[in-house]
């Protein structure tokens, strides 16, 4: 076992000569020159940096207003692409690459925003049930293994036709992202418990306890920080999910009708697709490239940041 | 002179699920100033769940049933949380078995070794800290300190790591040190570098060192008394050439048997069976099952502590009449 493992060692460090000989280089330092060597990986992070971009100028990128169905009235709507319409425009009126544009920002919004939420409830949720032993811990679990085990779409399309009536028409996307944030932190929080479980039982726990360390410190220093590599790439994960929930709510019509998202442009185009293939086609290659680019992304940095995986 | 710790009936038992384990069942253990004791015994004989218990850090879900833990004077076990925290780090301190994992990866090295000088001395600036985890660093023999204190765990080699951890413990200069299995991960030219800076240290700090382990070898070359563990109970206390030289308990023996001798050409004698389970322990001397010399009483009574007449302490029926190897 020993033989093994020492030319397992030499042989990388063959690899690596180049990258241990500077210094001071912290874990994140380490990922990102492994991250750096994965094409599929850089891909994922290009796709996504440029969603972003799109998503935080669309207002000034896009020609038309969302929304708008101003081609309609110019006598434009039904048109294949075309240098004024690259994307075409749709029966009733609308430039379909504005609204892809716009699209990403809604629902971008949607699938980091609603992660976020999922990412706090999961943490927290996931530290208690990972440092409580016994019942409470149990109990905690056994919630999360009943919200990862309902069917979230049919559950989301209620409470969203539901409080769609009470909410103000506007706030649609905010109510989708916080229902997908308050449904979907049951990954995080079985992440967050594993880890908390592993790292515990680590010696520098016990050590940092041996040493004086407060409670309060050992948690919140040392156990809790080594737990968000894991919960970084599951969040990206879950925002590739996020992001096509939304698009399938929209699509169903559940979504909120006076913002621009891919969804909704799909189901306005969905019925004319044998004549007009362009009005559901370009947001749905949005979709799908916004999708695999948080999958890429998120497998790269499993890749980099994964102990277990590492040589 | 009162000793520096001195541990009396300490009972600690783990309430799991499948029942109670006995890991520490009324344990007497004595550590003087300035010595350094071997704290022996095969896995699960309840050494390190000793240490654990003196420091009051058992993990869930164990708990100290009973006994007394003076130290320097004072009761640990009446103590309060707070209190104990001042203790450890500051005056009791412990280094653990796994290198690999006993510093967090995700800090430097220094800010890890000023973690603990901050917990225990608040008022002191930056560049203090700064400079007292420098010296630590030298006094471990870390070549470079200036460069290193800027290093990430998984930057040095086990060898470092374990110094490290042994630097971090020292931090605050605490006058009891226990090492649990310090050696056990590492090469072992590496292990014989260790060992020396944890014998020099010790003579230079004026600390006591309670060595875990289960290498006699070790035993021999650094302590000069040892406690002889088994599954939880003390088999054996004794001065460390004295015990090598003619043990009392057949526990001892046995584990002296089974330490490989370069010149003698002899088939390694293994202790048949494992240890026992702690939830439902053998009756009696809980080591009679694997005993050679085991006879009716010892399935039956629990044999006393007594004292030899060469100054052990040995809790064996027969050690009048028993004539023991040495190493």
């Amino acid at each position: 076992m020993r033989i093994f493992k020492k030319t397992k060692q030499k042989t990388t460090n063959k690899q690596e000569t180049t990258t241990t000989q500077r210094r001071g280089a912290s874990q994140w330092a380490v990922g990102w020159r492994r991250f750096k060597r994965n094409k599929a990986g850089l891909a994922g992070l290009f796709i996504v940096l440029f969603y972003i971009f799109i998503a935080l100028t669309s207002q000034w990128l896009a020609p038309y207003p969302p929304r708008s169905y101003l081609p309609l009235y110019q006598g434009e709507a039904g048109q294949p692409p075309s240098w004024k319409h690259p994307f075409g425009t749709s029966k009733a009126g609308l430039d379909v690459f504005s609204e892809v544009l716009h699209g990403a920002r809604g629902d971008l919004y949607v699938g980091v925003g609603a992660t976020a939420v999922s990412v706090l409830i999961g943490l927290v949720i996931g530290a208690i049930a990972g440092y409580l032993r016994g019942g409470a811990g149990d109990f905690i679990l056994m919630i999360t293994q009943v919200f990862y085990t309902i069917p979230l779409l049919p559950l989301i399309l209620l409470f969203a036709r539901v409080f769609m009536i009470l909410v103000a028409q506007g706030f649609g996307l905010t109510l989708i992202l916080l229902l997908l944030g308050f449904f979907g932190w049951s990954t995080i929080s079985f992440v967050v418990r594993g880890e908390i479980l592993r790292i515990r039982e680590l010696e520098f726990v016990k050590a940092s306890q041996a040493l004086g360390a407060s409670r309060w410190r050992i948690i919140f220093h040392h156990i809790v920080p080594n737990t968000l590599t894991p919960v970084i790439i599951t969040a990206s994960l879950l925002i590739a999910g996020n992001i096509l929930t939304e698009v399938v709510i929209s699509f169903l019509g559940f979504g909120d009708a006076n913002t621009s998202t891919w969804g909704i442009t799909i189901q306005e185009g969905i019925t004319y697709m044998r004549t007009e293939w362009w009005t559901p086609v370009f947001p749905g290659l949005a979709t799908l490239f916004a999708v695999l680019g948080f999958n890429l992304l998120g497998d790269g940095l499993s890749d980099a940041l994964n102990p277990r995986l590492r040589d | 002179m009162e000793p520096l710790l001195d541990v009396k009936g300490l009972k600690t038992y783990f309430f799991t699920e499948a029942g109670i384990v006995k890991a520490v069942d009324g344990v007497d253990f004595k550590v003087e100033k300035d010595e350094t004791v071997g704290l022996v015994g095969e896995s699960g004989s309840g050494k390190t769940v000793t240490s654990l218990s003196i420091m009051r850090i058992v993990p869930q879900p164990g708990r100290i049933l009973a006994g007394s833990i003076m130290f320097e004077g004072e009761d640990l076990l009446a103590k309060s949380e707070d209190e104990m925290r001042k203790i450890r780090g500051a005056k009791i301190a412990m280094t653990f078995q796994d290198p690999t994992t006993s510093l967090n990866p995700l800090y430097t090295i220094g800010s890890q070794l000023a973690e603990v000088i901050r917990e225990h001395n608040k008022d002191l600036s930056k560049k203090q800290v700064t400079e007292q985890v420098i010296k630590l660093l030298e006094m471990v023999r870390i070549s470079e300190p200036e460069l290193r204190i800027k290093a990430y765990p998984h930057e040095l080699s086990g060898g470092m790591k374990q110094r490290i951890a042994i630097a971090r413990a020292l931090a605050c200069g605490p006058s009891l040190l226990f090492a649990d299995e310090p050696t056990t991960n590492l090469d072992v030219t590496v292990q014989a570098q260790v060992l020396s800076l944890l014998k020099d240290l010790r003579q230079k700090e004026k600390m006591s060192l309670v060595m875990i382990t289960h290498d006699m070898g070790i035993v021999a070359e650094v302590t000069q008394r040892v406690q002889v563990l088994y599954a939880g109970m003390v088999a054996e206390v004794a001065d460390t050439r004295s015990l090598f030289k003619k043990p009392s308990h057949p526990y001892t023996e046995a584990l002296l048997q089974a330490v490989p001798r370069i010149d003698q050409r002899k088939d390694l004698k293994v202790i048949p069976g494992n240890i026992p389970n702690l939830i439902d322990p053998p009756s009696g001397c809980r080591f009679h099952p694997r005993c050679p010399y085991a006879q009716e009483i010892c399935t039956k009574k629990v044999p006393p502590l007594e004292v030899t007449d060469n100054g052990h302490l040995v809790a064996c029926h027969f050690w009048r009449n028993l004539s023991l190897a040495g190493a």
